[in-house]
């Protein structure tokens, strides 16, 4: 199945074949493309099999998705995401892409485990960005290609029904552990934060962040899931007395500690992901803070393709991490 | 080792809390554990849901459901 970097005038071509697809790409390119069978985000960062690359004209990441089985196309509202799984097929996959800082962005990342029947029919995906560059003066936005529109606050989802003898397989690669620091808690669950429980004894979180030279956010927050490892990064750190700003929601029943460093991401990927097979691979996604902080942009992490994005969705929202479906 | 039938003892016991003991490494599994600590819904749907659950997953989550007798 197609999953590669290709001519904008390439993936018109696909598309007017027919053919289901996930595009991610600039907002000029996927302006270009034609109505059809197809979902796309504005995203410029690509993690490629020769190295991480920018992409700012000419070109798009495509995901070809019929292979995997039959596919259709819904785009949802921030008050109504519960219908991602809801409406899924009964042996099937959502792949959705929703635009970051918006409404939906936000419900999701708190709503998303949730939502009926979210493990039984997993939700895949990621969230749309734009260039760095262009923060805070340019939208993300997603693509519903189906109809012809595109949006800053919407989820647009490819429901994928799988044969009867196929599941999606849903992995993660976090390369951050918790580290040996301080064991924090948080009362409120949010994007925002004022206040923290540090071993128990309140404590303004940003004044807490600076006192360890954490501000510059390269190491996320690292949850305990009943054993598994769910981040959640620093936006923006305040003043002391003031709050940060999350990438993902910190919950109130969870237990966090800080990351450890990780000293060169390209060789701890490749290291996690030579175990991965790549039979049955459908898509992947990797977080622009890794591309970012482990300086990726033209070093391979070990072959797997895809976006590089605000934010990744296997079930739910996560940060700096990289995700993979496969088709088993 | 199968999935235990529905009526089986262990899902209500599985989705009171002891679903959080299981040992594994698939994440939807550990995801859904915290599912079932912070659900509002009563009991028997939260036990029924967890059937389904494994049900579905059986053949990717044979040493999971080995253990869902003894937890």
């Amino acid at each position: 199945m197609l999953n590669q970097l290709i001519s904008t005038e390439d993936a018109a071509a696909l598309i007017a074949k027919g053919t289901p697809l996930s595009i991610a790409g600039p907002e000029a390119e996927l302006d270009k493309l034609p109505k059809g069978n197809w979902i796309g985000g504005t995203i410029p960062y690509f993690m490629l099999p020769d190295g991480g690359a920018v992409v700012r004209q000419g070109k798009v990441f495509v995901t070809e998705i019929s292979g995997a089985g039959n596919v259709r196309f819904a785009s949802y509202g921030p008050a109504e995401l519960e219908k991602i799984s809801g409406n899924c097929p009964e042996n099937g996959l959502s792949i959705a892409i929703i635009p970051a800082g918006s409404e939906a962005h936000q419900n999701f990342a708190k709503d998303a485990a949730n939502y009926p029947d979210a493990f039984l029919k997993p939700t895949v995906g990621w969230i749309a960005g734009v260039h760095l560059s262009e923060l805070g003066r340019v939208k993300p936005l997603v693509y519903a290609g189906f109809n012809g529109s595109k949006s800053a606050d919407q989820a647009v989802v490819a429901y994928v029904e799988l044969p009867a003898d196929k599941l999606a397989s849903v992995e993660i690669v976090n390369l951050f552990e918790p580290g040996d620091g301080d064991l924090l808690q948080f009362p409120q669950t949010g994007f925002t934060v004022k206040d923290c429980l540090v071993n128990g004894k309140t404590m303004n979180f940003a004044e807490y962040v600076r006192s360890k030279g954490l501000e510059h956010g390269k190491l996320p927050l690292v949850g305990d899931y009943t054993g598994a490892r769910i981040n959640a990064s620093l936006q923006n750190v305040g003043a002391a007395g003031e709050a940060v700003s999350l990438y993902a929601p910190v919950f109130s029943d969870i237990q966090y500690h800080f990351a450890r460093p990780v000293p060169d991401y390209a060789a701890a990927f490749k290291t996690r992901l030579a175990d991965q097979q790549a039979a049955g691979l459908l898509m992947s996604c990797n977080c622009i803070l890794n591309f970012l902080f482990g300086e990726l942009e033209g070093k391979s992490i070990g072959g797997v393709a895809g976006p590089v994005t605000f934010g990744e969705i296997a079930y739910q929202l996560l940060n700096q991490t990289m995700v993979t479906v496969r088709v088993q | 080792m199968a999935v235990p039938a529905p009526n089986h003892p262990c899902w209500q016991k599985l989705a009171g809390g002891a679903l959080a003991n299981i040992k594994t490494e698939h994440l939807g599994t550990q995801l859904m554990a915290k599912r079932m600590t912070r659900s509002t819904d009563p009991l028997p749907a939260r036990a029924a849901e967890l059937h389904a659950y494994f049900t579905k997953w059986e053949r990717i989550l044979s040493a999971e459901v080995a253990q869902l007798t003894t937890l």
